[in-house]
């Protein structure tokens, strides 16, 4: 790709770079705020929640900043072919990086109620892989971006559908919880609750893989994305 | 043929108006152009684009056969307008020129009236028999290059006297009152400011009803507005040709990428 040789202006390619390194700086601070929310939640830790709420502003900021930056990108220096879609793809990675760190503070949001409820060890138990394999999608998702690698993000958005699965057995899981014990409906709720979220971050992944590929090809992924998650069309009577 | 063929059944409503096949261009010893193929689509707009030295000035005279006024100049290959060889010893190159109109980089104008400029071609080549139809032919001509509201109160006046802008309009209109099918375009907005660029771009997207138009320009944001195909020349050779869009987000030759991309000059 053209990418790899500098441009005849010089100005262009330090816009370029300071894109990156923010989209980069970005990243570092969702993959953390996932990170530690789902910490927050094993170990019921209210400060370090409290943290990744605060923490999500300077992540809210860093969006704006690169929002604004490929604005004047391309405002000020047209860009073309591949660099145009850097320039999207920045945009696009960003939004899905916004909306994840946003699932991650929703998490955190509800482990108050969490410390105050009675323990739930066999349910967090499904969720901790769950959260598992979500952080190591999110990290693969932004390899790939990085070290544009087609392959690894073809293999996230094949990897989400995974996700989709556990989330869609977890649901199961706690229905039967919840019906054992009808004294646990409400903590259980918010653990399915948060189980939502972390099975969304894993849809963001997907977004910043298709939108690796986009960067790398030109072309999204063609046809609908693999769905994992029947949860959906389960009834009463399941 | 088989390209041809596939060339037209991509795309059955614009059929080619002008086919080039192996088009080599020489001046004396030195070879400027190496076996262009390209097929030029009627009521389409064509960019060409590519760095200074490319050669495609030079193929944008071969299809008028301009070349043919360069002393040294030798062409090769074949060119066909609407399937008739260009080359071909019927082919008067003055009438030729009538259906393949040029507006080149600076504004041209004759040193005659505004009206004079217009009616020369259609007077020369016996398009119109009487006065009112020679004056229909001028009032269109200014009405379709978008220039008749500003000068149709003084048509008696000089071309020169007129602003780049139209004095470049003047020229579009000189070049389209002989009904050409086919219009070249030697950049024709370098010399012009934004606003007389947009009148000429918004123009260039009125001709392709009419006729097809092919331009050549060092702006790569022009040929993006005007164009709905655009190829790309480097060193002599037609690197790329396709849809404009997919030229400016996905090409396929690493030479275009990087010479759109800013990365080549």
């Amino acid at each position: 790709m053209g990418l790899d040789s500098k441009h005849i202006n010089a100005a262009f390619d330090q816009d370029l770079d300071h894109l990156l390194t923010q989209l980069m700086a970005m990243g570092g601070l969702v993959e953390n705020s996932i990170r530690e929310s789902s910490r927050a939640l094993l170990t019921l830790d209210g400060d370090l929640a409290d943290q990744v709420i605060n923490d999500d502003n300077r992540i809210d900021v860093l969006q704006d900043d690169i929002h604004k930056s490929a604005v004047n990108c391309i405002a000020l220096r047209q860009p073309q072919a591949s660099d145009l879609r850097m320039v999207i793809a920045a945009m696009g990675i960003s939004n899905s990086l916004e909306r994840a760190a946003d699932h991650s503070k929703n998490t955190a949001k509800r482990i108050s109620s969490l410390i105050q409820s009675p323990p739930l060890d066999s349910a967090k138990a499904s969720l901790q892989r769950l959260t598992s394999s979500t952080q190591t999608i999110i990290k693969d998702s932004l390899d790939a971006f990085i070290q544009n690698n087609v392959e690894l993000a073809a293999e996230v958005i094949i990897r989400d559908q995974d996700i989709d699965e556990m989330f869609a057995s977890l649901f199961r899981e706690y229905l039967t919880y919840m019906l054992e014990d009808p004294k646990i409906i409400t903590p259980t709720m918010h653990l399915l609750f948060i189980a939502k979220n972390v099975e969304r971050i894993g849809d963001h992944a997907t977004s910043i893989a298709e939108q690796t590929i986009y960067l790398i090809t030109g072309s999204f992924p063609e046809g609908e994305r693999p769905k994992g998650d029947n949860s959906v069309y389960y009834s009463a009577s399941d | 043929m088989d390209f041809k063929n596939s060339w037209v059944a991509h795309d059955m409503i614009h059929a080619v108006k002008i086919s080039s096949r192996d088009v080599c261009v020489y001046y004396s010893d030195s070879q400027a152009l190496f076996k262009v193929s390209l097929d030029i689509q009627d009521n389409m707009v064509t960019a060409l684009i590519g760095p200074s030295g490319c050669g495609k000035s030079t193929y944008l005279r071969c299809l008028n056969r301009m070349n043919d006024t360069i002393e040294n100049c030798r062409v090769e290959g074949q060119i066909e307008l609407d399937g008739v060889d260009i080359h071909d010893r019927q082919v008067d190159p003055v009438q030729l020129r009538a259906k393949v109109g040029m507006v080149f980089q600076k504004p041209n104008p004759f040193p005659k009236s505004v009206y004079d400029n217009i009616a020369y071609g259609p007077r020369i080549h016996g398009l119109a028999s009487t006065k009112d139809e020679l004056n229909q032919i001028v009032e269109s001509s200014l009405r379709k290059a978008a220039l008749w509201n500003e000068v149709k109160d003084r048509l008696h006046a000089s071309g020169t006297s007129l602003s780049g802008g139209q004095q470049q309009r003047l020229c579009i209109a000189r070049a389209i009152a002989t009904q050409p099918e086919l219009l070249l375009m030697d950049e024709p907005c370098s010399a012009l400011d934004p606003i007389a660029t947009s009148q000429i771009e918004d123009l260039i997207g009125q001709l392709r009803e009419s006729f097809s138009v092919v331009i050549v320009t060092h702006s790569m944001q022009q040929a993006a507005r005007v164009s709905q195909k655009t190829a790309f020349f480097h060193l002599g050779t037609l690197v790329e040709v396709n849809d404009t869009e997919s030229m400016f987000t996905n090409p396929k030759d690493e030479r275009t990428e990087s010479y759109i991309t800013g990365r080549i000059g």
